[in-house]
């Protein structure tokens, strides 16, 4: 993809792209907020914010490693398992009577690990890291139920109790200093400040885009596009432990299902928001937007009465035509 | 060209096939040893019915992958779903159930939908993964709709077809025709520009190839071969079944990553596809045969995983020509 026409574009398409993409998520969040407000009772209501706030946070940071993921043109497809993972392995670890700090630390170096694990596994054949990071995945999945259930007859559940605090973090009551906010919610806020930041304002940020804009203007000036890769991955593999930690916190035991739901939901919220698998264009910024939008839409079509299966339709029905507006591919004949 | 440059151009050309050939080879000799009744008319007979939808399913997703773009079928599992719940559901039902109607709706529907998830790749230019996982959401939706849990019945005449108690089942007979159906479609020309056009697009498409028609093209193929594999996957389970379609898209994209095909297009074959989708078969057949309790299911998903892993990375060793960087 080395036009000197579309080099001298980027920018602006980026620009007017990244702000057209966003502009619209909000403008959809406003309309399903409205429609959400005169359709269903209670849509407004504190509560219900503040669920769907908790629910947004949980959507948010596991997709932090897919966006970052996706800039440089990648997928991680592994993100369910090491959620469904973490979740297991640190009941696993409470359970058996390992202090909470180093239970934790454990566990998220063991998703380090994994995404770091995925990134040089993946760089060579970067156009299969959706394969790759499926086999990783799997694997690390299957190890962890081994590990846990060997010797039990529950497969795939862990019973135990969950301390209060980390109920506390995660649960729809929680409050931060007297807030009557979930922590997690504002982990979240937090996380998503120092990301943005991060990725407008530092070098560390901007490399991301140099890479997955132009691989060879980026190794010119010096930028590891192999560093950058394993970076995204590693983040990846940390954000889905933290979310299979904070989810366990929520549901109050492990279960290693929980994350399947965000096998296809963190890609979804990847897209909607603007960000191009291709690589080079969006941010987490989008994606906040795009998390935020299919939680509001997920409220609203429970609301209505819809079923799971039902939802899924509309959230398929409505991908193409969102990204239709933003994100097209150039024709073959521009590209030559 | 003499002898010795012809075996040495065939394995270039086969090269991806490497890791399944040993594989297989490799699971065999094991099941041999461990169970061996796999061996046996029944054995066999069975090992066919269980395997035909997979096979056909992985070798509907073939062309798609080969035509590159990074163009994988999500939707394939769902669509061999679809097709299962609605011909139970629609065609049994309302008696339209004879052999022609069947395989004439099942071929119709498969080759619409797939036409139609075309068009929109190739002119609302959406990338393939968001338009197949947009897919994969509202069929999976859709299944569920129309047949709420797993119920309803095949046609009648399918009846006999699941029991496979002798290798010379009617699956048999279909697997063989759509397998000898593939080998004849992988040796004319256009085949070659799917080749082409997975390989190097823009080169391609300068060349002169029509690269739209090659998509197209791969894309009906995969309806074909998504409506015969619904057709034994019905046989199979002799009854409708809304969600276990599904689980089909990942073992059909493990069954041709297995078998060599590259992901990123232009490299690989069917023969590669059906000896993966034999490997995932033999996988779990040969741990079956080991006594791990309740942790069978684990065993079977980590092994599976790690399986992916490894040939992933032996294919990628093996099979990049000099000066290639991706």
């Amino acid at each position: 993809m080395i036009m000197f026409n579309y080099l001298k574009d980027t920018p602006t398409i980026q620009k007017i792209s990244i702000n057209r993409s966003v502009l619209f998520g909000i403008g959809l969040l406003i309309f399903l907020s409205i429609a959400g407000t005169l359709l269903v009772p209670q849509f407004g209501s504190y509560a219900n914010i503040r669920s769907m706030l908790l629910l947004a946070a949980f959507l948010g940071l596991a997709s932090l490693g897919q966006t970052l993921c996706a800039l440089l043109g990648g997928l991680d497809m592994s993100i369910p398992y090491v959620i469904g993972s973490s979740n297991i392995l640190l009941a696993a670890l409470l359970n058996w009577g390992v202090p909470w700090l180093p239970a934790c630390l454990i566990v998220l170096i063991g998703g380090l690990a994994v995404g770091i694990l995925n990134g040089v596994l993946s760089f060579r054949i970067q156009g299969q890291s959706l394969i790759m990071t499926m086999g990783v995945g799997l694997a690390v999945v299957g190890a962890c139920q081994i590990l846990i259930s060997t010797g039990s007859v529950y497969g795939g559940t862990v019973l135990g109790t969950v301390p209060q605090w980390l109920r506390d973090v995660s649960s729809i009551a929680g409050t931060t200093f007297g807030l009557p906010i979930p922590p997690i919610v504002i982990i979240w806020i937090v996380v998503a400040a120092i990301v943005v930041t991060a990725m407008a304002k530092t070098s560390f940020g901007r490399s991301f885009y140099a890479v997955g804009g132009n691989r060879l203007a980026a190794s010119r000036i010096l930028i590891s596009e192999y560093r950058m890769w394993l970076i995204a991955y590693a983040i990846s593999g940390g954000m889905s432990a933290l979310t299979g930690m904070a989810l366990l916190g929520f549901s109050g035991g492990g279960f290693v299902g929980v994350g399947d739901p965000y096998l296809f939901t963190t890609i979804a919220a990847v897209v909607i928001g603007g960000t191009s698998l291709m690589g080079g264009w969006g941010g987490y910024g989008s994606t906040i937007v795009g998390t935020l939008v299919l939680t509001f839409l997920t409220t609203l079509l429970v609301g209505l009465g819809l079923s799971y299966a039902m939802q899924q339709a509309v959230f398929g029905l409505l991908i193409i035509p969102i990204v239709a507006f933003y994100a097209r591919d150039r024709s073959i004949g521009d590209q030559i | 060209m003499n002898l010795n440059e012809k075996a040495r151009s065939l394995l270039t050309r086969n090269q991806h096939l490497l890791t399944s050939v040993c594989l297989s080879a490799f699971l065999l000799l094991v099941a041999a040893f461990r169970a061996p009744q796999l061996f046996s008319s029944s054995g066999i007979g069975s090992a066919i019915i269980v395997l035909a939808p997979l096979v056909l399913a992985s070798l509907a997703v073939t062309p798609i992958v080969l035509a590159g773009r990074g163009g994988v079928d999500l939707s394939v599992g769902p669509l061999l779903g679809f097709l299962n719940v609605t011909l139970v559901a629609w065609l049994v039902e309302y008696g339209y159930s004879s052999p022609t109607y069947v395989i004439v709706y099942l071929v119709g529907i498969g080759v619409l939908y797939q036409i139609i998830i075309a068009t929109i790749i190739i002119y609302v230019r959406v990338s393939p993964i968001i338009v197949t996982l947009s897919a994969y959401l509202v069929l999976t939706g859709v299944n569920l709709v129309i047949l709420d849990r797993p119920s309803g019945v095949a046609p009648e005449w399918m009846f006999d077809w699941g029991n496979g108690a002798t290798v010379f089942s009617p699956v048999f007979f279909v697997l063989c025709g759509m397998i000898v159906l593939w080998a004849i479609f992988s040796r004319t020309a256009f085949y070659q520009q799917i080749l082409l056009t997975g390989g190097e697009e823009r080169m391609a498409f300068a060349s002169g190839v029509n690269t739209v028609g090659a998509r197209f093209g791969a894309h009906a193929v995969a309806g074909v071969y998504t409506a015969m594999a619904a057709l034994c996957y019905t046989a199979l389970i002799g009854s409708g079944d809304p969600t276990q379609g599904s689980t089909y898209t990942l073992s059909a994209i493990t069954a041709v990553v297995l078998g060599g095909t590259s992901l990123a297009g232009g490299r690989g074959g069917g023969l590669g596809s059906i000896l993966g989708s034999i490997c995932i078969y033999l996988i779990s057949y040969v741990l079956a045969t080991f006594n791990f309790g309740t942790v069978s299911g684990f065993v079977t998903q980590m092994s599976t995983g790690v399986v992916l892993v490894m040939s992933l990375l032996v294919n990628s060793a093996i099979s990049r020509p000099a000066g290639e960087t991706k």
